[in-house]
């Protein structure tokens, strides 16, 4: 099957798909999933010949979330298991939209009803030491297995929950899925009970896909939580340095990761050079200032993450060649809670957006090189963008000033009912935010911006994790405004982005809900279910239509279409990969 | 002496047990991250959150959880698990320990023995050009934060990004290969340390040897024609000591805490870096793990402070 055919296919089910997203609420370590260009320039990257050989050093201030490729869901666990692991599909740097094999031998074969989906896998693919043998379709089916065992604890179970017999909730040890099937070693077959083929095929490149060998496995997958994550086996170029018994001697949590040429590893079966001989990350670097001084200044050096401010503008301004900026794929935003009043008016909720200094909120998490203030909701490199005009956006008038227009707000007020221009209640509205920066200080911005318009704010920060979790997604709670959402993609889709966030039908009202401005307007409703069977060119086009819907409404303040930009030292070769905004070891060299 | 000492370990005990409790408190029943939530990864659906609080036996009773945790703590020193680091808390305690310790360690000497030297010198000649100018510094060493000095040393000394590159820098502790190979890694680390502790050290001393040098005995000792030095170091120095060491005492407890500041700034992998990253990170079981072995740390030093009292001041006896 052709990459169109699979596209004509994705129109058609991909309805289902806003009913089990859930798993890209952004936060400040998003997980592995972006556009492709537009916001930085990825797209112009220098993926050719490299020199072969070298150890890089990566500094870093932070450790992987998880090594074990069923567990990782942000992105510095991405970039590690993109580099030591091979999922079925991956995502060339130069092109985040259309993924290409990876262990699998083709693309996947979707079934006319869109009930199965079949991959094929490359034969000669090898497990690292101390496994040694080759990979069949059975180390993907218990990859998908172990996922959804509560001792892993895979996190993003609803993208494969109509793989047929998949557990609802995490299963206790590790269970087998009646619809994986496995023929032959070759072969795997997904037997859905709902006809999302297409979006299952979509989702093969996430790295649950990672094949992962029982026989060794299961010992460490008995345990709670599994311990495969300090005796993780590779199948990708490079593998974390281990034992004979496949004890990660190269992990130290919190301090180091050492990466070393996977001995088993055939160049012939993958399209990935691997230039580097290995690579040496220190997951607790110093000050991240002098981290990022180091870099720039020294050699074989690269920062796993955003450098701060000075560095970042020296490396932008002064150092060509020494940077890449890849766009986030998802935008930042405080939702206005359309459910309470006087936010339930649309006038108001225009009004809040027309004073709202979002250059100020832009500021707070580190100004125009960390992000683009936007215009409308779908950000730079998902389809549509472009068709709900780009960075210029749909052009209201309450969107026109990045830094506030106070007369535009008086206006929406008075159209509101506010004779003064201002909001003259005496309601409390309640903003909830996390208790550390950047969400924190955005939060305060948002908290000023509002207060200049006359509301009162009951102002409440709690600890990041529970911020979503047992704040933003429980509409019982009453929070008018969340002080530090976002959402991110897993796949480059529109509906992905604009279905889960802005459906009425999918508030959840006992939690886990991600329409966190709780949007509820029958039209916009409609319009998502006509467009979600569309295909082809129409496709973009209804959904940035739909952008433009759901942007009139005035759901929220879009602050932030976020970029991440990449630093390294002047003999490197940086390449950064964009579907997981990191640095691409597999790419990467020496000058 | 031994009535003592065992009459003290008993109330470690207790100062354990109440802290122990304390954190808990903190952390489970004071609005705090959810351990469920951190496990569970983002937005995770409430039935999933629910698996996993079963999981971690979050749904057992307060007192329950609690007593497992004693339990666990008190016959294996288990001090739970990071579900952000995926590792258990003692191990990574235990791996950290001897790099605080070396760092500690090489960083007290000179604080206590230069801290004590300036501030028995200030006291002699006090109202001198010299006192002046040494409290003087101290009062800026002391003013000075420990990530504000050890930033300046590191541009201006560090051998990669420094102006003068003399000394290796921030992360080169990691980099070295060895014990030796670590001590000149260290030399920063231990002057920006030793300059703030020593500077309190002066001051201390200082004040102390001042109020000392005009108590009775001392005059008498002057009256009996003992010569000025003995006077200033038999009768004055040790008894001007003893509340120095003490605090030296729960500094070090402290430090081996965890140095926080310095070890963050010179990307040395201790305990101070784990209990940072633990923060900034929401890691409550490493939070929880780190405050009680710095609980377990004060309080042995503690201990030995006391024990060391006897034979510093004869007036002391257990």
């Amino acid at each position: 099957m052709t990459r169109s055919q699979l596209r004509l296919l994705l129109a058609s089910v991909v309805a289902a798909l806003a009913l089990v997203v859930s798993a890209c609420g952004g936060d400040d370590s998003d997980s592995g999933s972006s556009g492709s260009s537009g916001g930085g320039n990825a797209a112009q990257q220098e993926t050719g010949a490299g020199k072969t050989g070298g150890v890089l050093k990566q500094l870093g201030g932070t450790d992987v979330d998880y090594l074990d490729p069923g567990h990782t869901y942000f992105t510095a666990g991405y970039q590690f298991a993109y580099a030591t692991h091979r999922p079925l599909y991956s995502f060339k740097p130069d092109d985040a939209k259309d993924p290409v094999p990876d262990l699998a031998a083709d693309k996947p074969q979707v079934s006319e009803d869109l009930k199965s989906v079949t991959v094929k896998i490359k034969p000669g693919v090898k497990f690292g030491p101390p496994v040694n043998r080759e990979v069949t379709s059975k180390d993907v089916k218990y990859a998908f297995e172990r996922f959804f065992s509560v001792n892993v604890g895979g996190q993003y179970p609803t993208y494969f929950s109509s793989i047929a017999g998949a557990p609802k909730t995490p299963t206790k040890g590790v269970k087998p899925i009646s619809g994986i099937q496995t023929p032959d070693d070759q072969t795997i077959v997904f037997n859905l009970s709902r006809p999302e083929g297409v979006l299952i095929s979509s989702a093969l490149v996430m790295p649950i896909t990672a094949p992962v060998p029982e026989e060794y496995a299961k010992e460490f997958d008995a345990k709670n939580p599994s311990t495969y994550n300090t005796h993780v086996v590779a199948t990708g170029p490079y593998m974390v340095k281990n034992d004979a018994k496949g004890t990660l001697t190269g992990y130290q949590a919190g301090k180091s990761i050492e990466l070393v040429r996977n001995p088993n590893w055939d160049k012939s079966t993958d399209y990935k050079p691997a230039y580097l001989d290995g690579i040496q990350a220190t997951t607790n670097d110093s000050n991240a200032s002098v981290a990022a001084q180091q870099v720039l200044t020294g050699s074989h050096l690269s920062l796993d993450a955003n450098p701060p401010a000075a560095q970042l503008r020296d490396a932008v301004t002064n150092r060509k060649g020494q940077f890449v900026q890849l766009p986030g794929g998802g935008f930042r935003y405080f939702p206005l809670n359309t459910t309470i009043k006087p936010l339930d008016d649309v006038n108001v909720r225009r009004a809040i957006v027309a004073a709202f200094d979002r250059d100020a909120a832009l500021k707070a998490r580190g100004g125009k090189f960390t992000g683009d203030i936007p215009t409308h909701f779908l950000p730079p490199g998902i389809p549509g963008f472009e068709e709900a005009g780009g960075m210029a956006g749909p052009g209201f008038d309450f969107l026109k000033n990045p830094r506030g227009d106070m007369a535009v707000a008086a206006e929406y007020m008075k159209k509101a009912g506010f004779a003064s221009g201002k909001y003259e209640g005496n309601e409390e509205l309640l903003l909830v935010t996390g208790n550390v920066d950047p969400i924190k200080s955005q939060a305060e911005v948002a908290k000023a911006q509002l207060e200049k318009l006359g509301f009162k704010i009951q102002f409440r920060t709690v600890p990041q994790d529970a911020m979503y979790t047992e704040w933003c997604q429980v509409p019982k709670k009453q929070v008018a405004i969340c002080g530090g959402a976002g959402w991110f993609k897993d796949f480059t889709d529109p509906q992905s982005m604009l279905d889960p966030t802005f459906k009425g039908a999918n508030i959840f009202k006992e939690g886990g809900n991600n329409n966190l401005a709780q949007l509820d307007d029958p039209k916009i409703d409609a319009a998502m279910t006509k467009a979600a069977q569309l295909q082809g060119a129409e496709r973009p086009k209804a959904w940035a239509e739909i952008d433009r819907m759901i942007t009139e409404q005035a759901p929220a303040v879009p602050f932030d279409w976020d970029k991440t930009t990449i630093i390294w030292s002047k003999d490197v070769n940086g390449v950064g990969n964009p579907y997981y905004d990191a640095l691409d070891f597999t790419f990467t060299s020496f000058k | 002496m031994g009535t003592y000492i065992i009459r003290r370990l008993l109330y470690m005990v207790v100062v354990l047990l109440f802290v122990t409790a304390l954190t808990f408190l903190i952390f489970y029943v004071l609005p705090s991250a959810d351990p469920a939530a951190l496990r569970a990864g983002r937005s995770p659906s409430p039935e999933t959150l629910a698996a996993i609080r079963e999981q971690l036996g979050l749904d057992k009773p307060l007192y329950e959880q609690f007593w497992l945790y004693v339990k666990g703590l008190v016959l294996h020193f288990d001090l739970g698990n990071s579900f952000v680091n995926n590792a258990d808390v003692r191990e990574l305690v235990l791996d950290r320990l001897p790099n605080t310790l070396f760092l500690i360690s090489g960083a007290a000497l000179p604080w206590f023995f230069t801290g004590a030297l300036v501030g028995t010198i200030s006291a002699i000649k006090r109202g001198s050009l010299l006192d002046r100018a040494a409290m003087g510094s101290a009062l800026l060493a002391i003013s000075a934060p420990v990530y504000f000095t050890g930033l300046v040393a590191l541009y201006l000394f560090a051998s990669d990004i420094g102006l003068f590159p003399l000394l290796p820098g921030a992360g080169s502790y990691q980099q070295a290969d060895g014990f030796f190979a670590k001590i000149p890694t260290l030399i920063l680390p231990w002057i920006i340390l030793a300059a703030a502790f020593a500077a309190i050290y002066a001051r201390l001393t200082r004040s102390n040897l001042l109020e000392v040098m005009s108590e009775d005995y001392v005059r008498t000792a002057r009256a009996k024609g003992v010569k000025e030095r003995r006077v200033i170091i038999r009768h004055g120095l040790r008894a001007a000591i003893t509340p120095v060491v003490t605090v030296l005492g729960l500094d070090l407890g402290i430090l081996v805490g965890g140095a926080i500041l310095t070890e963050t700034v010179f990307g040395i992998p201790g305990i101070g870096r784990l209990s940072f990253d633990a923060i900034e990170r929401g890691d409550l079981a490493t939070i929880q793990g780190t405050t009680l072995f710095l609980a377990l740390a004060v309080v042995i030093m503690n201990l030995l402070v006391d024990i060391l009292y006897a034979f510093l001041d004869p007036r002391v006896r257990y």
